[in-house]
């Protein structure tokens, strides 16, 4: 049962992390990014391929180095980051809203697609697999979990130190302020475009990293078990716990995607109707964003944005020197017949 | 030569049913400025009902198609009842949220009802024709002269009746349609209905052309419909129209010299290209700006 709890749970902070990386460009940006998938995919692949080593006949794949697991996930993260860079550059130089969404879209099914099909590249179908020990040698196989669960956990709290201050700082408001009246914020000598993209490269890189450890974690990825629809949960996650807050984002994460775990989990699934549990799934998740966007589109934890922009702190130290506000005297001017004539000094 | 003559043919075939399914989508953004991402479910649903009205009810495969073209009516009447009037006030980006949530629950739901795998109807394909330079089957032949019928038909409707001048004038702007005393609401409602069944009717030529549906073929077409409607000019039934066209050209031609697997990725650089050259669609006059819907 601990064991139980330990996978759900970490694959919950992975999913955290991945989130937080979407609500940057959704949340933050305001750009409904579609093709997160293909960068935290992306991120997996390279991670593998960069860690088993030479692929062995009939399995196929580029590189097969055997990097140690930090040095994979430091590559993996730089490559989805350029690989973001080019679509980013085609879907946010001129498109916004929902003309961006569907260039991501096309983009996502494209590469799914592509991968699935061009074997050379990670192997088609049947995808990348292969075992290797992030944590070195030597370790239970329960202690290798607990010790892999601390480390995502770890890597969960510092990406979210980094998000938070981020989401606090200069940088934080001006691209909300670009989100909110993108024209107002050019006005006032924001590049926007290059905020967005920034934005946007910053989220993809979330998602890479969230992929390499999700790599370690699952030890086996491929495109038929891993359709772009299956991290739609995280959009209702992020739906729940709040776009733009970040503290929301990793609540919603949790909550939502242990619930669903454990909401299906006695669900039978007889042999003859395999799919019938993770149907119920995604029809629940389909249900979940419908009624969020529906009732309640800011969240459980809503963005809280103070007079100038920054989230309101909520001190008890900022609550004690709050002051009541000043009662303001209403003065009348009295128009002054103006005579042209005299009060001309010289 | 004769090779990228028969290519072209085929070209067309494929381009006659995604006209159609293009045509519902960009009628659906026209009255409603909502860009569907459940419009390949709908399809879908047409294919199935005429699945179950073949093997169930052991129907002829002409009445079929009309079954098929009456459940894709009701499932966009449902959708926009249900779903797109609700979010009606909101910003398009919202609505295209919920649509992929309708989504979900719908590929879903046909999962739950008939299962992940495969299954079939249909004609038999038919002797192989030439017709001039190019090589089809009688099937391919019957379903491009109903796609040009249906096609007529909704150009008819749109252009010469009471309620198409009314769909026109919502779609342009829907209050002051609204103001006109236009019953925008009901028009609105109509229009879906169209779209839902041509979408139907299209999902049912699908399902007949390709002789296998999954609840996932939708999925696929959703973004050759989307790619069509963009490209051609989204919003505009008739732009939509040569888009789909030159899509279904472009992917036939690159897919005979390539690997027809490839199509939904020539199909995604034909849509990057349309959106970085004239990001307003080949057949909408007037230079390219910023869009945003």
């Amino acid at each position: 049962m601990l064991q139980y709890w330990t996978a759900i749970l970490t694959e919950a902070s992975i999913f955290g992390i991945l989130a937080l990386g979407i609500d940057m460009i959704w949340g933050w940006a305001g750009d409904f990014d579609l093709s997160a998938y293909a960068y935290f995919a992306l991120g997996v692949y390279m991670t593998m391929v960069l860690t088993i080593g030479k692929p062995s006949s009939p399995v196929v794949y580029i590189l097969g180095y055997h990097l140690p697991y930090p040095l994979a996930v430091v590559l993996a993260v730089v490559v989805v980051v350029a690989f973001a860079a080019i679509i980013g550059a085609v879907a946010l130089r001129s498109l916004r809203e929902v003309y961006f969404s569907i260039t991501t879209l096309g983009a996502v099914w494209a590469i799914y697609y592509l991968v699935e099909n061009y074997t050379p590249l990670f192997n088609g179908y049947n995808g990348v697999y292969g075992l290797f020990d992030p944590m070195g040698p030597g370790l239970s196989y329960a202690t290798y979990h607990y010790l892999f669960f601390g480390g995502c956990l770890v890597v969960l709290f510092l990406v979210y130190l980094v998000v938070q201050r981020l989401s606090r700082s200069p940088f934080g408001r001006m691209i909300r302020a670009v989100r909110d009246d993108e024209r107002a914020a050019s006005v006032y000598g924001r590049n926007v475009f290059w905020a967005k993209y920034r934005t946007y490269l910053f989220g993809a890189g979330l998602a890479g990293l969230a992929g390499g450890l999700f790599a370690a974690y699952i030890g086996a990825f491929n495109p038929l078990d891993w359709k772009p629809t299956e991290i739609f949960v995280l959009y209702a996650a992020i739906l729940v716990g709040g776009r733009g807050n970040p503290r929301g984002v990793i609540a919603g994460s949790f909550i939502v995607y242990v619930g669903f775990v454990e909401l299906t989990r006695y669900i039978p699934s007889p042999a003859a109707r395999p799919e019938l549990g993770p149907a119920l799934r995604q029809i629940l998740i389909g249900v979940l964003i419908i009624l969020m966007l529906k009732f309640r589109p800011a969240g459980i934890f809503p963005e809280r944005l103070g007079t100038d922009g920054t989230e309101a702190k909520r001190s008890l130290k900022n609550f004690l020197r709050r002051r009541e506000p000043e009662s303001v005297a209403i003065t009348v001017a009295t128009p002054v017949v103006s005579d042209p004539g005299n009060g001309v000094t010289a | 030569m004769s090779i990228f003559w028969i290519s072209i043919g085929m070209g067309l075939s494929v381009a006659a049913i995604l006209a159609l399914s293009a045509v519902a989508f960009t009628l659906e953004y026209a009255v409603s400025r909502v860009v569907n991402l459940a419009h390949g479910e709908v399809l879908t649903i047409g294919a199935y009902s005429a699945y179950v009205g073949e093997t169930n009810f052991h129907l002829n495969l002409y009445v079929c198609a009309v079954v098929a073209t009456l459940a894709g009516a009701l499932t966009g009447m449902l959708l926009n009842f249900s779903l797109i009037e609700q979010f009606r006030n909101q910003k398009p980006l919202v609505t295209l949220i919920a649509t992929l949530g309708a989504s979900l629950i719908l590929q879903n739901l046909l999962l739950i009802i008939f299962g992940g795998a495969s299954v079939s109807y249909g004609f038999a394909q038919g002797n192989l024709l030439h017709v001039g330079p190019f090589l089809w089957t009688v099937l391919t032949i019957k379903v491009m002269i109903s796609t040009v019928i249906v096609a007529a038909l909704v150009y008819l409707m749109i252009q010469r009746t009471r309620i198409g001048k009314a769909l026109r004038a919502v779609a342009q702007n829907r209050d002051l349609a609204r103001v006109s005393g236009i019953p925008a609401r009901q028009i609105v409602m109509h229009t879906w209905a169209l779209s839902g069944a041509v979408s139907g009717f299209a999902g049912f030529l699908y399902g007949e052309t390709v002789g296998t549906i999954t609840p996932s073929i939708g999925n696929g077409f959703l973004l050759l419909s989307i790619t069509a409607a963009v490209g051609g000019g989204l919003g505009r039934p008739y732009a939509t129209l040569g888009g789909a066209l030159v899509l279904g050209l472009v992917m036939s031609i690159a897919g005979t010299y390539t690997s027809s697997a490839y199509q939904l990725v020539i199909a995604f650089g034909f849509l990057v290209l349309m959106l970085l050259i004239k990001p307003n669609g080949i057949f909408v006059r007037g230079k390219a700006q910023m869009v945003r819907a």
